[in-house]
């Protein structure tokens, strides 16, 4: 985005600003047809059980965390493929280091969540230095992912016990699949939630933010306005190998086993949240707040199909459909 | 700014939604035939499946879909997980919100999946097991096969009907890490202990037919002199009957199996038809489960923690019979 740009993009029409936040929007719209085509028992809207509401923000909290990552890769015009991968790689990580090597809870995630730091940095070192495709620096960076966590694991699930004896997990981590307020909010749901509202500040005025949208709008005019468009990329990268380790963590801590075939396809997900969010795979438009909707709208919609039994086949269908309309309707936005 | 007001618009519309309804606690406790209404009532049955993507757990659907149409009183809701554990666990979540009368789950991994399903179990909702296993007793009834056992009785054929004199046998396990490899593995090495059998080679298929037809091509190259290939399951067999034909040898080897599902692509006809010499029956436990299900909540009967189920070698003299016979329900 240059200058003049960015000023014009200031002074947008009513409608554009509906575009803008078209997935707020949409989530809204699902969210209202889910409340109309909720099933019921003894008069009470199975939707909207708080049970059930917390269950939807569980569930999307994963994919959610990582695609907040994935959007400042998406925004800089670039793509990270090795996010499933690289949670693979840091479930079976976090287990090996509690359970087979006896890690305290702290130096396991500090230990963990550098590998997703570092292994991201080097994809963008890879992207921004080498100037190949992030296409294909995560293609690869998916496979050497995954081989690590094979290797690191044994090419086992590693099951996690809790307890203070050699060979089990500090039960601190079993926190990440409890739930906290009276049994009813899911811990990882907190976390993407501090996740997306740390990532929504970071993006908000910040030199940094600005660098990553003037990269994605227009790379060489961002390079000649003095931005320090390989430092940026680089950190971008690492943010995003960062959140997906951390997503990885908690996968773990969920399912009380780290397994390095854990996060299969996980990176479709994360990026069907960013598009729906209506985060341009271009480059240079969008927003995390559009992206947790989207993860949510995403996770509504699972959630109010699965309610009524729609069978799962049809279920791909639908949610394939609302990806493209999505996507469609970005199409339609008047250009900024 | 807009962004933060944006999102403390969506919170807030979250926790109001949240707080303006409350959630139904059952009262908890162990499940006894809590569920049971006898035949006059009406039941919702929960079927989460880990990955329906696999024929065998496909076949295993169509099995309790076929049982369930003899029972009038049970709607079956069938799930699928496509092979995720967490994507799993959000599937039995929302069976619990429906509030399903009796769970049946298939689950894609035995310690992922148990503190849902003893979530559901502590509600009081009867949970059937099947296939693998999950952790601790928090289930009413779990219903299998024992791949131990038929990893040994694979073994036992190998040794006593195809190399009775000994040999090298090639190997095509199923998915590095997962539970069943290791046991139709551990098995088979069991039963020919001291029989002069060597296992020249072994290599991971991850139950795949085009992983065994590609394992089998470089082993038939690597290792001209196994006449026996020995995999975890049909489909990868067949792939290393096609690697064999494709070099002309299909007749020189011997091909086993494991699952011999009654379905069109599946083992027994493969057998039947003459390309694998032989495959070991793997019960989907879909119809077992079913009788358990109307034994619970229709007939308010106690059913046994563990049932296990049979094996069956098939070969050409009882292939077709067995087909027929797997099939006559539908």
């Amino acid at each position: 985005m240059t200058g003049t740009d960015f000023v014009r993009s200031r002074r947008e029409s009513a409608l554009a600003t509906v575009f803008r936040f078209q997935s707020l929007f949409g989530l809204v719209a699902v969210f209202i047809a889910a409340i109309v085509f909720s099933p019921s028992r003894n008069g009470e809207l199975l939707f909207l059980t708080s049970d059930n509401l917390f269950n939807v923000v569980r569930a999307v909290s994963e994919i959610g965390i990582i695609a907040v990552g994935m959007t400042f890769v998406i925004l800089i015009g670039g793509i990270d493929l090795s996010v499933g991968a690289m949670l693979g790689l840091a479930a079976a990580g976090s287990a090996v280091l509690l359970v087979e090597n006896d890690f305290g809870l702290v130096p396991a995630v500090l230990v963990v969540l550098a590998v997703g730091l570092g292994f991201g940095l080097l994809q963008g070192v890879a992207s921004a230095v080498f100037g190949i495709q992030a296409f294909i620096v995560t293609l690869a960076g998916l496979q050497c992912a995954r081989g690590l966590a094979r290797i690191w694991s044994g090419g086992q699930g590693i099951a996690i016990p809790y307890g203070d004896g050699p060979g089990e997990a500090p039960v601190a981590f079993s926190l990440l699949g409890e739930r906290t307020f009276n049994g009813l909010v899911p811990i990882p749901a907190l976390i993407f939630v501090v996740v997306a509202a740390l990532a929504i500040l970071f993006l908000r005025g910040t030199a940094f933010s600005r660098h990553v949208y003037a990269i994605g709008g227009n790379e060489k005019a961002a390079r000649l306005s003095g931005v320090p468009v390989k430092r940026v990329k680089i950190a971008v990268f690492g943010i995003c190998g960062l959140l997906a380790a951390l997503a990885g963590i908690i996968h773990a801590g969920q399912l009380n086993q780290g397994s390095p075939n854990d996060g299969l396809g996980y990176e479709l997900d994360a990026i069907a949240a960013v598009v729906v969010g209506g985060t341009s795979l271009a480059g240079g438009r969008g927003s995390v707040v559009g992206t947790v909707a989207g993860a949510l709208l995403l996770g509504v919609l699972n959630n109010i199909l699965a309610l009524n039994g729609v069978d799962t086949n049809v279920q791909l269908l639908i949610k394939g459909l609302v990806i493209v309309v999505a996507a469609g309707l970005q199409q339609l936005r008047p250009s900024t | 700014m807009r962004g933060l007001a944006f999102l403390g618009v969506a919170v807030a519309l979250g926790s109001l939604v949240a707080c303006g309804t409350t959630s139904e606690n059952r009262s908890g406790g162990p499940a006894s035939n809590t569920q049971c209404k006898g035949a006059g009532g009406k039941y919702v049955i929960g079927m989460s499946q880990a990955n329906v993507a696999e024929p065998y757990r496909q076949r295993m659907d169509d099995d309790i879909r076929t049982a369930a149409k003899a029972v009038p009183q049970f709607d079956v809701r069938f799930t699928d997980a496509q092979q995720d554990n967490s994507r799993q666990v959000s599937d039995v979540e929302n069976f619990l919100t429906q509030q399903i009368d009796l769970l049946i789950i298939s689950p894609n991994e035995a310690k992922p999946l148990t503190g849902v399903v003893k979530k559901a179990y502590d509600k009081g909702i009867p949970v059937i097991v099947l296939d693998r296993k999950v952790e601790g007793d928090a289930y009413t009834t779990w219903i299998g096969a024992d791949n131990v056992e038929i990893g040994r009785q694979a073994g036992k054929y190998v040794a006593e009907q195809l190399l009775p004199d000994g040999g090298k046998i090639a190997e095509i396990r199923g998915l590095a890490g997962s539970t069943p490899a290791k046991e139709r593995g551990d098995g088979f090495r069991e039963s020919i202990r001291g029989r002069k059998i060597e296992i020249a080679v072994s290599q991971d298929g991850d139950w795949l037919r085009e992983k065994g037809q590609e394992k089998a091509d470089a082993i038939l190259k690597s290792n001209p002199d196994v006449s026996v290939i020995y995999a975890h399951n049909d489909p990868m067999a067949e792939g290393a009957y096609l690697a064999a034909r494709a070099a002309g040898r299909q007749d020189a080897l011997k091909f086993i199996g494991i699952d011999g599902l009654p379905i069109p692509s599946g083992g027994l006809k493969a057998v039947e038809a003459g390309r694998l010499s032989a495959t070991l029956i793997y019960p989907t436990a879909g119809k077992e489960a079913v009788e358990a299900a109307k034994k619970i909540l229709v007939d308010c009967q106690q059913v046994p923690k563990t049932q296990t189920l049979k094996t069956q070698l098939i070969t050409k003299e009882n292939a077709a019979q067995v087909y027929a016979k797997e099939n006559s329900g539908n």
